[in-house]
Formats: C-alpha cells, sequence, structure tokens
C-alpha cells in the first residue's frame, strides 16, 4: 500500500513535471514560460533597468564605449572598423536578437521550423523565388571579390554570436519562450540575406497579370489603360535634363511571338500597395540657413518590433548616425559629419518570366534556341516543426528558378515558368553602406553606389560642401520596348536580356537648376531617356505634391521639412472628388442624408488629417465608384491588375461615356457617371453601417493605423489604432497598415542638424518601457534629436557599457 | 513548526537556487528535503506546494512592482487568460502542484524507509 501510495505521488509528480515542461497544442510549456526566475517575467526590465558599466566581447583590438541616449539610441566609439562592426552585432543583437534572426528564417524559408506544417507553402514559395540561392551567390562574390567587407562581415557575426552565447535562459526574448525555439549562430550569410529579403519586400512584377491583359483586352486597349508615362509625368530626375551619353543599342526582334497562353496560376506575393517612400534634398539657394537639406522617408509595413533600429557608428575616421537594418552593417539611412543620404524604392520591372519547355519528363534539359540546355536540381530541404521535413526538388536554369511546377500551385500540368531576378547575380550591396557610411563627397558617394545591384533604390544626397544629387541606382537589364512586360518564351534566345545598363548611364542629377531633387516612387525619367523603363507601381500623386511644393517653397527651414514629410494633402481626391461630384449630378439632392454627406465633402480642404470626416467619405464612395467600373474584369477568371487611379480618373473626367465603362448584359449603355451614381448608393449604405456600428466616422478613427508585431497572432504585442493622419498617395504616407517606418530630416550647416523618428523603439521587447514608446510622437509628426554625440558629452546620458 | 519550518524552507531554495537551477532542479531538492521533514503527505504537499507557491508568487509580483511593465497584462491577454494579476495566480498554482507533488513524493518516500527497513538499502 505504501508503495503504491509513493508510487502514485512520484508518477503525478513526474507526469506533473513533464507535462509542464512540453507544448500543449499552441500553448507553449508552462514552467519554463511562467517560471519567474526563467520565464516570460524575466523580460519584464527594461535596459537601463539591467544596465552594465562593462561587458566582455572577445576579439576586440581595443575596448568599445557604447553610449546610450535617453531613448536607448546607442552611440559606439570604437578604435577601428572591425571592432565597431564587432560591436554593432553586439549591441544590435543585445535589442533585436529575435526579429533579426525571424527576418532572416522567413527569407530562407524556415518558418516551418518555428510555426509548423501552416508555413510550408510559405516557405516552399520563399525558397522557389531563390532568394537563399541569391545570397549564396552574394557570399561566393565576397569570398571571390572583397575579402575587406567579408572580413568586417564576419566580425558583425562574431559579436551577435558573443550576445547568444552570454544569454543566460531568463534573458532570452519573449518570443522564443513562446515559439519555444532558441537562436541559432549568425553567419554572414544571414546578413546577405536580409538584403535579399529587403528586395523580396520593395520588387513585384505585373508579367503574369499583364500577359493576361494583353490576351483579353489586345495590346492597343492595354496601352490607352496602362500607358508607359502619364499626362502630367513629374518624374525623378527632372524632365529638362539631357543625357550626355551614348546609349549602348538594343535590338528589337522584328518578330516577337509572345506565349499566348491565359494563365490561372498565382501571382507571386506582391509588395504591400503602400509601401514607397519619398526622399529629397533642397540645396543652400533655397533655405534660409543656406545650408542644403535632406530629408528621407521610407515607407514599408509597419511593424513591431521596427524594422529599423537607430545607431551613431563612430571611429576616430568617421562618425555616422541613422537608421540601421538589424542584421546589416552600418547605417542604411543617415549622415556623417559631411554628407546625408536617403533612399526610396526605384523598382523598374526587376523580375522576368520564361516559360520553359522541357525535353521529357525528368526536367533534365530544356529547349534554348536549336539546342537543349541541361538543368540543376536544387534539392530544397523545409524543416516542420513536429513533422518530417519535407524536401522539394527547384529546377534552375540559366534564366533562374522555375517557380511554378507540376509540383507547386500548378493547376496545369505545363505550367512551367522560370524567374529571372537581379537578386540572384553575386552583388555586393554591403559595400555600399560600409562606403556610404565614410563618404565625404559626391564622389565618394558615387563610388559607393557602383557596387549597389538591389533593390534598386533613388539615392538621395547632400553635402555639407554645398551639393545636392540624386542617383538611380540598380543593375538594370538593358531592355527592347516592351520586353519583360509579358511573359516570354525561354526556348527563343532572342528574348534573353542583352546586357545591362552600365553605371554611368543610370539616371542621375546633381545640383539641378531647380534647387532641389526629389523622388517619391514615380517614373524614374521622361520619354527623353533612351532606356526602356517600364513598371506597374509607378507613383502619381505624392511626387507632384512634393515637387509643386518644392517648388514653391523659399527660406526653407527644418520645421517646414518636417511638415512636409507630415502633409496630409490628398492630391488623388482634389483630382477625382470635382469629377465624382460632377458626374453624380442632382439625382441626390432631395435626400436629406445625402446631402449631409455631399456638404461635408464640398466644404472639404482636401487635408486627410485625423480629425476630418471627409476623407472617409471620400475613400468609401471611391472604392465603390472604382471597384464598379473594373468589376467586369473580376468575371474574366484570371489574375489582372486593375488601371490605377489616375488612370481611372483621367477616364472618368476626359472620356466618361467611353465603352470602357459600359457594362455587359445590360439593357443600357452605361457611362462612367452611372458608376459614381451607384457607388455613391453604396457608398450611403456603409457609412450609414459604419455609423450605426462605430459612430465617428472621422479619418483616423476609421482607418485604424496599426502596427503589429511580426507575428500576427501576438495581438497584445501589437499596438493599435494610432491616432494620425494620411494615407495612400499621400506625403504622409500613413495607411491601415504601412507608412512611413522611419523620418529623418538633416541640415547640412557647420554643425550638422539632425531630427529622426519611427513608429517604434529601440528595445525588441515588449516588456520593455522602450519598445513601443517612439509611437505617440511618431503619430504627431514629432522627432527626436538625433545631432552627432561625442564621447565625452554628458547631457542626455541614460547609461554607458564599456565593452571589452 | 516543522511544517512552518518545511514552507520556510521551500521558499529559501526558490529565491535562492531556483535563479541558477531550472524548475525541476528544484522540484527534486524539495522532495529531498521533504523526505528529511518527516511530516505527513498532505502536510507536506501543503509545506511544499505553499513555499514554492507563494515564492513564485512573490517573485512575480515583485518583479512586477518593479518593472511596471505591461508584459503580464501582454502574456495575459496573448494566454486568454485576462490580466496579469491572473498570470501571477497561475503561476502560484502552477508552482503549489509543482511543490506540493514534490514534497509529498518526498515524504511517502521517507515512510517507505522509515517504517519497512528490509526494504530499503540503508536499514
Amino acid at each position: 500500500m505504501k508503495y503504491i501510495g509513493f508510487i502514485v505521488a512520484l508518477a503525478i509528480t513526474v507526469a506533473l513535471a513533464i507535462a509542464v515542461s512540453r507544448p500543449l497544442g499552441p500553448v507553449p510549456p508552462l514552467a519554463p514560460l511562467l517560471d519567474p526566475n526563467h520565464g516570460f517575467w524575466q523580460n519584464s526590465f527594461s535596459e537601463d533597468e539591467t544596465a552594465e558599466q562593462e561587458l566582455h566581447l572577445t576579439g576586440l583590438s581595443a575596448p568599445v564605449t557604447v553610449v546610450y541616449d535617453e531613448n536607448l539610441i546607442p552611440h559606439l566609439f570604437a578604435e577601428n572598423e572591425e571592432d565597431l562592426y564587432r560591436a554593432q552585432g553586439y549591441v544590435t543583437a543585445k535589442h533585436r536578437l529575435w526579429q533579426m534572426e525571424f527576418q532572416t528564417m522567413a527569407a530562407s524559408g524556415r518558418i516551418s521550423e518555428i510555426v509548423g506544417p501552416i508555413a510550408l507553402d510559405l516557405d516552399r514559395m520563399t525558397r522557389r523565388k531563390g532568394l537563399a540561392y541569391g545570397a549564396e551567390l552574394g557570399m561566393t562574390f565576397l569570398k571571390e571579390n572583397d575579402p575587406e567587407t567579408l572580413r568586417l562581415a564576419e566580425a558583425y557575426a562574431a559579436g551577435v554570436n558573443e550576445y547568444i552565447n552570454q544569454l543566460t535562459p531568463g534573458q532570452i526574448p519573449v518570443e522564443y519562450k513562446i515559439l519555444n525555439y532558441r537562436p541559432e549562430p549568425w553567419t554572414v550569410h544571414k546578413s546577405l540575406l536580409l538584403l535579399k529579403y529587403m528586395s523580396d519586400m520593395l520588387v513585384g512584377d505585373r508579367d503574369l497579370e499583364y500577359s493576361n491583359l494583353r490576351k483579353i483586352l489586345g495590346q492597343e486597349m492595354l496601352d490607352k489603360l496602362f500607358p508607359e508615362f502619364p499626362l502630367e509625368n513629374d518624374p525623378v530626375i527632372e524632365a529638362s535634363k539631357i543625357w550626355d551619353f551614348e546609349p549602348i543599342p538594343v535590338t528589337r526582334p522584328d518578330s516577337v511571338l509572345y506565349p499566348n497562353d491565359l494563365l490561372v496560376i498565382e501571382p507571386l506575393p506582391q509588395p504591400e500597395e503602400g509601401t514607397g517612400s519619398n526622399n529629397w534634398a533642397v540645396s543652400g539657394s533655397k533655405t534660409k540657413s543656406g545650408n542644403p537639406i535632406l530629408a528621407n522617408d521610407p515607407h514599408l509595413s509597419l511593424n513591431l518590433p521596427s524594422l529599423w533600429y537607430t545607431m551613431q557608428l563612430t571611429t576616430p575616421d568617421h562618425s555616422v548616425k541613422g537608421a540601421t537594418l538589424p542584421g546589416a552593417l552600418g547605417v542604411i539611412s543617415g549622415f556623417n559629419q559631411n554628407i546625408a543620404w536617403g533612399v526610396t524604392n526605384a523598382t523598374k520591372d526587376a523580375r522576368d518570366w520564361y516559360k520553359i519547355t522541357f525535353q521529357d519528363e525528368s526536367r533534365k534539359m530544356y529547349r534554348f534556341g536549336e539546342d537543349w540546355r541541361a538543368t540543376d536540381f536544387r534539392i530544397e530541404e523545409i524543416k516542420i516543426k513536429g513533422q518530417e521535413a519535407f524536401l522539394d526538388t527547384v529546377v534552375y536554369t540559366h534564366y533562374g528558378p522555375v517557380v511554378y511546377d507540376r509540383t507547386f500551385k500548378s493547376e496545369r500540368q505545363d505550367v512551367n515558368f522560370a524567374l529571372k531576378w537581379t537578386v540572384h547575380e553575386g552583388s555586393n550591396e554591403q559595400k555600399t553602406f560600409i562606403l556610404m557610411n565614410k563618404a565625404r563627397s559626391y564622389e565618394d558617394y558615387n563610388l559607393a553606389l557602383d557596387s549597389y545591384v538591389a533593390p534598386a533604390q533613388n539615392f538621395v544626397f547632400a553635402s555639407k560642401s554645398g551639393d545636392i544629387a540624386m542617383r538611380i541606382q540598380g543593375k538594370f537589364p538593358l531592355k527592347w520596348k516592351e520586353q519583360g512586360k509579358f511573359f516570354m518564351d525561354g526556348a527563343d534566345p532572342r528574348f534573353e536580356w542583352q546586357g545591362y545598363i552600365p553605371n554611368a548611364h543610370n539616371p542621375s542629377t546633381l545640383n539641378p537648376e531647380r534647387g532641389f531633387v526629389s523622388s517619391a516612387n514615380q517614373h524614374p525619367v521622361d520619354p527623353s531617356y533612351p532606356y526602356y523603363v517600364f513598371d506597374n507601381s509607378y507613383e502619381h500623386y505624392r511626387n507632384r505634391r512634393l515637387n509643386q511644393q518644392l517648388t514653391e517653397l523659399t527660406e526653407i527651414t527644418v520645421d517646414q521639412m518636417k511638415a512636409l514629410q507630415f502633409d496630409d494633402y490628398y492630391l488623388h481626391a482634389k483630382e477625382a472628388l470635382p469629377v465624382m461630384i460632377s458626374l453624380l449630378g442632382v439625382d441626390f439632392d432631395a435626400d436629406p442624408i445625402a446631402k449631409k454627406y455631399l456638404d461635408e465633402l464640398k466644404a472639404w480642404d482636401f487635408y486627410a488629417d485625423p480629425n476630418q470626416k471627409a476623407p472617409t467619405l471620400f475613400y468609401i464612395w471611391w472604392e465603390k465608384t472604382y471597384s464598379r467600373i473594373w468589376e467586369k474584369w473580376t468575371k474574366f477568371g484570371v489574375p489582372v491588375v486593375r488601371p490605377n487611379n489616375y488612370q481611372t480618373v483621367e477616364l472618368m473626367a476626359k472620356s466618361p461615356l467611353d465603352s470602357i465603362f459600359n457594362m455587359e448584359n445590360t439593357p443600357i449603355q452605361e457611362g462612367a457617371s452611372d458608376h459614381v451614381k451607384a457607388g455613391f448608393k453604396e457608398f450611403l449604405v456603409a457609412i450609414q453601417e459604419w455609423e450605426e456600428k462605430e459612430g465617428d466616422y472621422s479619418w483616423a478613427n476609421y482607418k485604424q493605423t496599426t502596427i503589429q508585431h511580426l507575428v500576427p497572432q501576438f495581438t497584445p504585442f501589437s499596438v493599435k489604432n494610432i491616432y494620425t493622419g494620411g494615407g495612400r498617395g499621400i506625403l504622409n504616407a500613413t495607411s491601415e497598415r504601412s507608412g512611413a517606418s522611419w523620418r529623418m530630416v538633416v541640415e547640412l550647416g557647420d554643425e550638422i542638424n539632425a531630427f529622426g523618428i519611427y513608429p517604434g523603439g529601440q528595445s525588441g521587447n515588449p516588456g520593455s518601457k522602450f519598445y513601443s514608446n517612439f509611437i505617440d510622437k511618431w503619430a504627431n509628426g514629432e522627432y527626436l534629436n538625433f545631432n552627432l554625440r561625442t564621447k565625452e558629452q554628458q547631457e542626455g546620458v541614460l547609461f554607458q557599457t564599456i565593452l571589452n | 513548526m516543522r511544517f512552518i519550518l518545511l514552507i520556510l524552507l521551500t521558499i529559501g531554495i526558490v529565491i535562492f537556487l531556483n535563479p541558477f537551477l531550472p524548475y525541476w532542479v528544484i522540484m527534486i531538492l524539495i522532495g529531498i528535503s521533504s523526505s528529511l521533514f518527516g511530516l505527513k503527505g498532505f502536510v507536506s504537499f501543503l509545506g511544499g506546494g505553499l513555499g514554492m507557491g507563494l515564492a513564485w508568487l512573490a517573485q512575480a509580483l515583485y518583479i512586477s512592482a518593479q518593472t511596471g511593465s505591461s508584459l503580464p497584462n501582454k502574456i495575459g491577454e496573448l494566454m486568454g487568460l485576462g490580466s496579469g494579476m491572473t498570470v501571477a495566480a497561475v503561476t502560484a498554482i502552477i508552482g503549489l502542484l509543482l511543490g506540493g507533488f514534490s514534497a509529498l513524493s518526498g515524504s511517502l518516500l521517507r515512510n517507505l524507509s522509515r517504517k519497512t527497513p528490509d526494504n530499503v538499502y540503508r536499514g
């Protein structure tokens, strides 16, 4: 009996101990999570509460001083670059380890390892796009061509790993505890992968949709609805620019036969709409102080921990400050004692698709001209939490990986398209940033940009010596007109890219007469540029508003530049609303409810400020009208893109009776006004529903800007319903889920005067008071002081750590 | 008296050793301590359970008060438990169960050795 009692008690005890050590379905192991000494409770401490005066970092040649200002922004003072990047890796990992690893797991298609089979399709897609393959080529490129960058990247990795090795169980970031896995060693490969991940985030293509549209609408209608240059083109490089180079000739094959199938495959995931950016620089001739001012605000998905982490990196030779990407070396958008630079996305249809004709089922050979070429098979082993690993065979051609085939998302057996993308070429973006961090002049800036391949960016520049510049840098293929706009035949060698545009022919401008340079993801150039330029996603509104403001302003101050980054002027509404009101006519004048809304719209000043109501009214009415106009296209049953807002408004204004507005199978011939009226009816229903359910329909309340944790299910770690204005197509591009992920304004006088802010906080730990503490300031359009600090400076120091 | 001592000893083990040792080593230590005290089964359960449960609760509340962090509330929401206070209570209950059953096993082990010396290695 006694034995039984003991054995039962012991069994319960052991069973209990095991039960709380294991995950129960989605519930993480309870004891390691709840144990106050090791579990999540330990993540309640903010960084200043656990500050250490000294920490050991192996491999340093001299001690590195890290001074944290009151916002937990670290200022690293090192004796040389290798020490600097080692310390950067260490300090970044200290605040952002989980995020940097998670992002590279996502980039390498390894999310299934963490969350299980639910992410398998996502992982397969990531791998079939070949991001990790591109990073491997980048690694080979570094080994062969740039041992110096490799050495620095290795120091960075060693710094990250030193931190991982020092981690006590209590200090492990809380996401690891909840998801029940542990950090693995950092590698140079992961740093390179991160930059590929940025490409993936920023680059899209619509080749599939355009191929379908071309087949359905015909070339003529396609050109009408999707002109390659808009009527009011306001390009990145001023239209007056004279191209002073002899272009490389590109020969278009005389008869081009595109594969003419209707394609029902799913398109690749596209960058979220509203990811874009603004940057500009004004020359001293336009500013009050006579100093150039540079501004940059990249718009991305708004996430926590923030994509950006701000730092100052100082050696005896240079001192640079700004936004870093956790996992990559150096500052990505920032300034030093001599220059400032910033980035916006400059996509130019960087992805093309080739139809592959395999010799037989084995897929070992594919046709290329008269010959058969051999394929490579890359076996992707995808580990899955709680299951056996999944082996995925991806076929590689000389174009790139065959993304869709008989084993992946194929609705038809013959769907075999290879993806050609500059991301698959050995490249060295990391070197660009290492050099830019130390640049002193326009010449240094250009030199730094020469090694930059992808994702293509508009690099804005200003220097203390008074120069302002813009250069569109990326590795751009030489294309004949419309090459790569549609799916191409990989068996026909005439469809091959014919080479690349030399860096010297990439569009750029230095100190233009108008006294400013600017970019907002619009068309890079005007039609006089001698190379073919095409992308589906070019901006049509922010660029015009920005250039109009910069042209008008004189005696410019830093505060005005801050205000311009926060500018809520809704140019699309300004252009569309009068057209819509006139097309609506007098049909609704007798309805008092409709009249109330219409009066609000008519009284509107076109600013999408958070407290305004009219932006909500316009937004809903426009969405309903736009959907109705293009509704018939959803019946094609294949993926297509719809004409953009700009083109749609132009059609409505200039040819409201065009047959494009006609719906089939109705007795009448519809025009634009029928859609506007029907859209208005739907709008009335929607807005009244909203008022009944939610009450106030002011813009911020309707838009509900949310900054989401990288694991969307972790809603308590997200920040919801932020009171802020702006929206898509507005300079302050803050929409529901994306917006200004970093705002920076730098005045390059004798003393650099710098300001910055981002929607997040320096700490990646949701338990820290530094996790989301910048958000309120960001939402109000306020900034933090970002002036360079010296090691000795005393005021505003939170704490200081010496690494040795 | 021995009951109070067992509680205090358990609290001491958790406070001073748990920071360096995982919870399952703490359970073994509580079991061993309980076997030395020779209390009845249920009393041991209460002694070890209250000791570990209270110690975990106190530690959790102390960290909360010290840091003022919103993390307990966030974890509470994430686990569907409501507030951070509930999370602290769940922490305490887990501590109570782990400490309690460990102490119970220890006390029953001692019972075996005391009353049936034949079956125990050290008679």
